[in-house]
């Protein structure tokens, strides 16, 4: 028989630190959600065309309008991708291939009324993919 | 006085005008830059309707085009046998209908020469009352004339379907109306005292053609607002799928 009996204090302190870990993990399904939201609302009107000032007037505010476009675009892809992420992590499942292609497809669809806009979406999604794996915990 | 002096002028000059020589369905075409030159090489007045007629019997080329907003008139006058000109006009009168009657020519836009060898003109907007050329409040439209060589080249453009303008002053050129336009030649610049020439041509105000949509073009439209709306709603439901977490981690921590 053990002397020295396992601590209660020490198995309080981990389920402090997993509920921690776990309101942590939901604040960010949260913040994440809503920039995702703000981001997607943007990108209807700029890739709809409700909002054309910067569209067919010269070659910069052309420029312009394509980074505006992409940038929403992959910031709501960025900011879903954390979210998603996060909730899976809170259920305790890996994100599955299946909403990973998913929210690619929503992403791009977004981008095809401009053809500049797609080329560099696609780009940007490639680029957040690799930052996004080379930041996992191995 | 004045209103005796403005009758005498209504008796004693009345536009010479005679029957429409021709209906003119203008064609849709690039804005032409109204300078008083036809610039072949930017292929201005391409899609113009062309043709050869005469001001009573003074011939010239009469270029006819329409964009959604305005009308172009260009005239083209050779003129041999006057050598010493000083000053030249030529102003289009315009009906507010097809009718042909002077009363109803309410309006007036001349490009008027001041010095024709320096090329010194002025683009003046009438009202016509009566025979009276009284200047409008507010200019409307624009015109442009050049002398090269022998030939003088007019170009004007007049706004259209503009209800904006000074409705009492201009013409309102409605589109699908017919309109007379009395294109009148002249020296001196007193009107309507100094029409030499005038011949009336009346002219359709056609709708701008509608812009059809290619069939890809639609469809990716179309599929883009499909993805739009599918975002809205994977993202409300998403949306409940968090509330409903946080539901089920109270649960579990109690």
């Amino acid at each position: 028989m053990s002397k020295i009996s396992k601590s209660p204090n020490k198995k309080a302190n981990s389920k402090a630190k997993q509920a921690f870990n776990e309101k942590f993990a939901y604040r960010s399904v949260i913040i994440s959600v809503i920039f995702g939201g703000i981001f997607l609302i943007i990108s209807i009107f700029f890739n709809i065309e409700i909002i054309t000032v910067f569209m067919d007037k010269n070659v910069l505010l052309d420029i312009v309008d394509v980074l505006i476009k992409t940038s929403v675009i992959l910031l709501f892809f960025f900011f879903m991708m954390v979210s998603i992420g996060n909730y899976k992590e809170i259920v305790g499942k890996p994100i599955s291939w299946r909403e990973f292609l998913f929210l690619i497809v929503l992403s791009l669809g977004q981008s095809i009324l401009n053809l500049w806009v797609f080329i560099f979406t696609v780009l940007g999604i490639i680029i957040i993919l690799i930052y996004l794996y080379l930041t996992q915990e191995i | 006085m004045f209103i005796i002096n403005i009758f005498f002028i209504s008796v004693l000059f009345t536009i010479p005008c005679h029957g429409a020589l021709e209906e003119i369905d203008p064609n849709f075409g690039k804005a032409p830059t109204i300078d008083g030159q036809i610039d072949s090489f930017a292929n201005e007045w391409d899609e113009a309707y062309k043709i050869q007629t005469n001001l009573t019997d003074l011939p010239i080329n009469l270029w006819v085009m329409q964009s959604s907003s305005k009308l172009y008139i260009a005239v083209q006058i050779e003129l041999s046998e006057v050598v010493n000109r000083t000053s030249e006009f030529v102003g289009i009168l315009i009906s507010n209908s097809s009718s042909e009657d002077i009363k109803d020519f309410i309006d007036a836009k001349i490009v008027q020469f001041s010095n024709i060898t320096e090329d010194e003109f002025d683009y003046f907007d009438y009202f016509i009352n009566n025979s009276v050329f009284i200047p409008d409040s507010a200019s409307n439209g624009n015109g442009a004339a050049k002398l090269e060589g022998e030939t003088s080249t007019y170009e004007f453009s007049i706004p259209i379907n503009n209800p904006q303008g000074s409705i009492d002053e201009d013409v309102y050129l409605e589109y699908g109306e017919l309109f007379a336009f009395n294109i009148t030649y002249g020296l001196t610049p007193s009107y309507p005292q100094g029409i030499m020439k005038s011949s009336i041509f009346l002219i359709n105000i056609n709708y701008p053609p509608r812009s059809e949509l290619p069939l890809l073009k639609l469809t990716i439209f179309v599929f883009t607002i499909v993805i739009f709306s599918l975002a809205v709603v994977l993202y409300g439901f998403y949306i409940y799928r968090i509330i409903k977490l946080k539901e089920i981690m109270e649960r579990y921590r109690r």
